[in-house]
């Protein structure tokens, strides 16, 4: 079916610019900085479908010829068996349509999605291929919402605006074509008010635009508000005001509302003028065809007259040739925030600092640990000239480090904050590169042998992740080989307190689990596996009671035995117990 | 709990806030598509009359070609107004529906019970919100209003053809009632399962990379970050599914749209053609027949989408709609007997989901005017007790009494906002000067004196922009605007420098005279600011001591130094 068909838009009204059509502009983007990868690479299956789709319109043409020549038949005392046949043929042309549809549909959604996987795990990759030290990283949360839920618009950028504006570029000239050789009135009519209708929406929208995106920017205020308020919650709740709270938010949500809808009186003039022209354009031919039939306007048809059913095609082309302009202006929201989806998984794909031997690592999984794991004995440190900076900044955090620790010896790093101990730690655990050498039981730390010396290194963070997950999972992390004996053995050494089962599960980013715990289980994390031969703990005991840090260090030195410790920390009580103070800072 | 009394507070809401709005945009989006339609049909109806009446010089002299003209341009700019007033009505209506919904939202999360929920997993919690929040406006966009528009066209079909052919109207208008609106309905059912996997499917996505970015270095020691791919490949695998099984029922539906407009079309003309036959009517009223039911189509695409997304808006309305109840006002703990500004008696806490009580046999009177320390490690039971006594939580056994009382939490949670109002939360009526005074005592006065727009500085989000150190000061700030016989203070100086910490301290002990102090802490600095010390070790009490008693100060050595 051909009729017009508009799309209610939830979108503010962001119209086409006149200015360039879409590829033009990706093109003239391309000068001024890296192209978005939304401009270029179309799925060879979203150009397919969308082909199809196109053709699908087009159908529109016959099936309008045969039920105008049918009237026209009719009109002339025609009856009902006469025009069977014709709708007869409107119906499998119909059908036909329908199934091109179809089919293009289903085409462009797979590539689309296909697409989408495929940028899916390449943003993963990069994100796990770079260094965990690396200042430019994007945060979790940021990351999660880009890959989550703002990847997904990339499907009806691809799937429901790419073949609109298909549909935009082949429809209307196929339309004009069938309608010239009868008028070239109509065509004309049609011809200047399509131009008209994207010069119109760009001088509405030139000004909508600005507007509309500070209407998106204080509707993502509002949501910003709530969520603020909410994550604040307990202590709007201790100091009883809640109802003051809820009365503003009302306020503020009313006066965004108020200021949108100045906005969007604006912004929807764009559909107005959409509408008007397509409208007008319609009503124009329609009544040029009338007084044409009436004889009243004799040009027009190439010397000839117009018979009803030429007269009748020619209306019924009319909105069909201003649907694809429709839709077009009603997926441009598609277009928006699918760009943006591409921009945001560009950001996280961005090229950093890497973790040392990713390449490697990524490629293939750990291989499994036998059964029979044994220690392999403690690890030596050998540090020479070694250096660390961020990238963009002067200063380095390290230079020129030479350090020996001997397998075995246990040795504290202590030091004002932001002297590097972290960075120190981080370095030897090969999470980020480092200048000059560092070698661990002989080995030097390099791309293709990190994964295999990490395997040796048990790491306790500052602030070690909790997974969401079983207390279990949260130790082994998924390691293979190790059973449930391996596992209770890990429990019990890092004195992890009575209760704590391996099935039981864990609350979102550890609450309901104590500082304590959470160190606990770090070391427990750590203690998993018993060929560790070096163990780096950073601040094992900050922020933590009196008690609870003496378990803590009992349980990370009891685990240290036979093994080389090397813990970064501000607590003198623990220093006290290791064999060495290595102090960091001032003059290392 | 069944979905349609989750959906009649949402329902009531909609109803509540601008009913006439909502209305007139329903009707907005029915004039357009009637408007449409009568466009198309009469220009079939003109061009057919013309044709016919242009056979003859005499009848085209006589026809009156002014009335139907005119009539074709007035609808013209008729339906681009309607179109416009639609736009405006709706969004007006959709923008005061979701003021009015966080409104409600935030009263519903408000509620203790609620609020304890919202605290143990935040990211999460909140991210569903906003997502449900955008998933029920479609409930009036993209459901109410294209429905309301799609049976216009169908009654205006029908009436259109039945006025011709009682028979033809109804069959055609039964067609299309059956496949336009039928079939989304149809296809509603089934994707409500792939459209709720889906809406789980994309949280399980985000809390795997969370897991990737923030879990990075444990996944790179244990060697497990090419296993964290495979989860998110699975993951994404998982959506993938869902989407595809969704985009399959919404081609198919579409299919069948085609198939019965084709079906529609053909048939109206044969219909057409017959009356025609019998002399019923006249080429002119064909056209128009055949021109008015394809132009009906208009609203059904819109109507179809939004009918394919009703298992996510169902989804968020039954997250929802519980928030939306109105619940009964909070409990708060009964007053203590004179002279006690708070007892606990035989009062256990369980949490749900723990075996274990958090606290379990706890007697406790705190009298006027002292000022008590709860001590021991973390996890023992402290912030439980403090919950308590604000009201926060209910006991599961024994009484709980207290005077109205103000909790420092251990957090410090600052807004979005300047920060006069952040000062303001706490004492909505205090003067600039009140602000002032009490900035002074906390020491901040000079540092927010040297901001820009001194107390009307806008804060960033959680506070950005003010040091841990000045947040907590501001926090303090904002405890002593309150005039409660009773301050509960959960580590007021955790993660502060001693200087600092001291001075804080200080203050709060000279603002405190003449009221009541209960603070949980494990560290000395703290303690020492009570005359009495009661020791919490796994739920219980386990000592008490007064200053002055020798166990006392025993106890306060054992505790962690600045």
């Amino acid at each position: 079916m051909g009729a017009p068909s508009i799309r209610l838009e939830r979108e503010t009204a962001a119209p086409p610019r006149a200015d360039a059509p879409p590829s033009k502009r990706a093109r003239s983007r391309a000068t001024g900085r890296a192209p978005s990868r939304a401009g270029q690479g179309t799925p060879r299956g979203v150009k397919m479908g969308g082909l199809l789709q196109a053709l699908a319109t087009l159908i529109w043409l016959p099936q309008a010829a045969l039920i105008a020549f049918s009237i026209d038949h009719l009109a002339n005392g025609a009856g009902v068996e006469a025009i069977l046949p014709a709708a007869a043929g409107v119906l499998a042309l119909g059908l036909v349509r329908a199934a091109l549809e179809s089919v293009g549909a289903r085409l462009a959604f797979r590539a689309a999605r296909r697409e989408l996987s495929q940028l899916r795990a390449e943003a993963g990759r990069a994100l796990a291929a770079r260094s965990p030290l690396d200042a430019g990283r994007v945060a979790s949360g940021a990351a999660a919402s880009a890959l989550a839920e703002q990847a997904e618009s990339v499907v009806p950028y691809r799937s429901r605006f790419m073949p609109a504006r298909m549909r935009m570029a082949l429809v209307p000239p196929v339309i004009l074509a069938a309608i010239l050789p009868f008028s070239w009135v109509p065509a004309l009519l049609l011809v200047v008010a399509a131009p008209l209708i994207p010069l119109f929406m760009a001088l509405v929208g030139w000004r909508a635009k600005a507007a509309s995106e500070q209407q998106m920017v204080e509707v993502g205020g509002m949501n910003a508000f709530l969520l603020d308020r909410l994550r604040g919650l307990a202590t709007i709740r201790a100091l009883d005001a809640v109802d003051l709270t809820a009365s503003r938010l009302k306020a503020n949500a009313l006066a965004v509302k108020a200021r949108t809808m100045a906005v969007l009186r604006i912004a929807f003039l764009s559909s107005a003028v959409l509408e008007l022209f397509s409208a007008l354009g319609v009503a124009m031919v329609a009544v040029y065809v009338g007084f044409h039939l009436l004889g009243e306007l004799t040009f027009g048809a190439w010397g000839a007259r117009l018979t009803l059913g030429e007269g009748l095609f020619i209306l019924m082309l009319a909105p069909a040739f201003f649907e694809p302009l429709r839709d077009y202006a009603a997926a441009w929201h598609d277009r928006a925030s699918g760009r943006a989806a591409f921009e945001g998984l560009e950001a996280l794909s961005g090229a950093g600092m890497a973790l040392p031997g990713a390449d490697h690592v990524l490629r293939a999984d750990a291989s499994p640990v036998p059964s029979d794991a044994r220690p392999e004995g403690a690890l030596d440190v050998r540090l020479t000239g070694v250096g660390f900076a961020h990238a963009g900044r002067d200063a380095p955090v390290l230079q020129n480090l030479d350090l020996v620790v001997r397998a075995g010896e246990r040795v504290a790093v202590m030091g004002p904050s932001g002297a590097g101990k972290s960075t120190l730690l981080a370095l030897l655990a090969g999470l980020a590169p480092a200048t000059g050498d560092i070698h661990l039981g002989g080995t030097r730390l390099g791309a293709a042998t990190a994964g295999a010396l990490r395997a040796r290194i048990g790491f306790i963070g500052q602030a070690p992740h909790v997974f969401a997950g079983t207390l279990g999972g949260n130790i082994t992390l998924g390691r293979p080989g190790f059973g449930d004996a391996a596992l209770a053995a890990a429990i019990t050494r890092a004195a992890l307190p009575r209760g704590a089962e391996a099935h039981s599960s864990v609350g979102e980013g550890g609450i309901g689990f104590s500082g304590g715990e959470v160190r606990r289980l770090a070391v427990a994390r750590a203690a998993l596996d018993p060929r560790v031969g070096l163990i780096l703990a950073d601040e094992p005991t900050a922020h933590l009671d009196a008690q609870t840090a003496r378990e803590v260090s009992a349980a990370l030195l009891a685990f240290a035995e036979e093994r080389t410790l090397i813990v970064a920390t501000h607590d003198p009580a623990l220093a006290a117990r290791m064999d060495r103070v290595i102090r960091l800072g001032g003059g290392a | 709990m069944s979905l349609m009394g989750d959906l009649k507070p949402v329902v009531r809401l909609f109803l509540a806030e601008r009913r006439g709005m909502l209305a007139g945009g329903l009707a907005c989006a029915a004039l357009t598509i009637l408007a449409g339609m009568a466009l198309l049909g009469i220009s079939g109806w003109f061009i057919t009359a013309t044709a016919l009446a242009g056979l003859s010089t005499a009848t085209a002299v006589m026809f009156d070609v002014f009335a139907p003209a005119a009539a074709i341009r007035l609808l013209a700019i008729g339906r681009t107004g309607a179109r416009y007033g639609e736009r405006l009505t709706t969004h007006d209506a959709a923008l005061t529906l979701l003021a009015g919904l966080r409104e409600r939202l935030f009263r519903g999360w408000a509620q203790p019970g609620a609020a304890r929920a919202l605290e143990a997993r935040p990211a999460r919690l909140l991210f569903r919100l906003t997502a449900d929040i955008d998933a029920l406006d479609s409930l009036y966009l993209r459901l109410a209003v294209p429905l309301a528009a799609a049976v216009a066209a169908l009654l205006a079909t029908g009436i259109a053809l039945g006025l011709m052919e009682p028979r033809l109207g109804l069959a055609v208008a039964g067609v299309l009632a059956v496949a336009w609106l039928g079939l989304p309905l149809l296809a509603a059912l089934p994707a409500r399962r792939p459209a709720r996997r889906r809406a789980h499917g994309v949280e399980t996505l985000r809390a795997d990379v969370i897991d990737l970015v923030a879990g990075q270095a444990e996944l790179a020691m244990a060697g497990r970050l090419p296993a964290q791919q495979a989860v998110l490949a699975a993951s994404d695998a998982a959506v993938a599914m869902a989407d595809d099984a969704l985009n399959r029922m919404e081609v198919r539906t579409a299919f069948g749209f085609g198939a019965a407009g084709a079906l529609a079309l053909a048939g109206t003309l044969v219909g057409v053609a017959a009356l025609m036959e019998h002399g019923v009517i006249g080429a002119p009223v064909a056209a128009l027949g055949v021109l008015v039911p394809l132009a009906a189509l208009e609203p059904f695409a819109a109507f179809r989408r939004g009918a394919l997304e009703l298992g996510r808006t169902l989804l968020a309305v039954r997250r929802i709609g519980p928030r939306l109840r109105e619940a009964a006002p909070a409990a708060r703990p009964a007053l203590p007997s004179p002279g006690l500004a708070a007892r606990l008696s035989g009062v256990e806490v369980r949490h749900a989901g723990r075996a274990v009580p958090a606290v379990q046999g706890i007697d406790l009177d705190v009298a006027a005017g002292s000022r008590v320390a709860l001590v021991g490690p973390s996890g023992a039971g402290k912030s439980t007790l403090l919950a308590l006594l604000a009201g926060e939580i209910a006991p599961s056994a024994g009484t709980a009494e207290a005077l109205a009382a103000t909790l420092l939490t251990q957090r410090t949670q600052l807004f979005h906002d300047t920060i006069a109002d952040n000062l303001r939360l706490a004492a909505p009526t205090a003067g600039e000067e009140r602000l002032w005074q009490v900035l002074e005592e906390v020491g901040l006065a000079a540092a927010i004196r040297a901001l820009p727009s001194a107390l009307e500085t806008p804060m960033g989000e959680a506070g950005l922009g003010l040091s841990g150190g000045q947040g907590r000061r501001l926090a303090v700030a904002r405890l002593l605007l309150r005039d409660t016989p009773l301050w509960l203070l959960d580590e007021p100086t955790d993660g502060l420098d001693a200087r600092t910490a001291r001075h804080l301290l200080d203050r709060v002990g000279v603002a405190a005279e003449g009221r009541t102090l209960v603070i949980a802490t494990h560290i000395r600095r703290e303690a020492d600011l009570a005359d009495r010390l009661v020791v919490v070790e796994d739920g219980r009490i386990v000592r008490v001591w007064a200053r002055g008693e020798a166990g006392f100060a025993a106890t306060l050595a054992a505790l962690r130094a600045d």
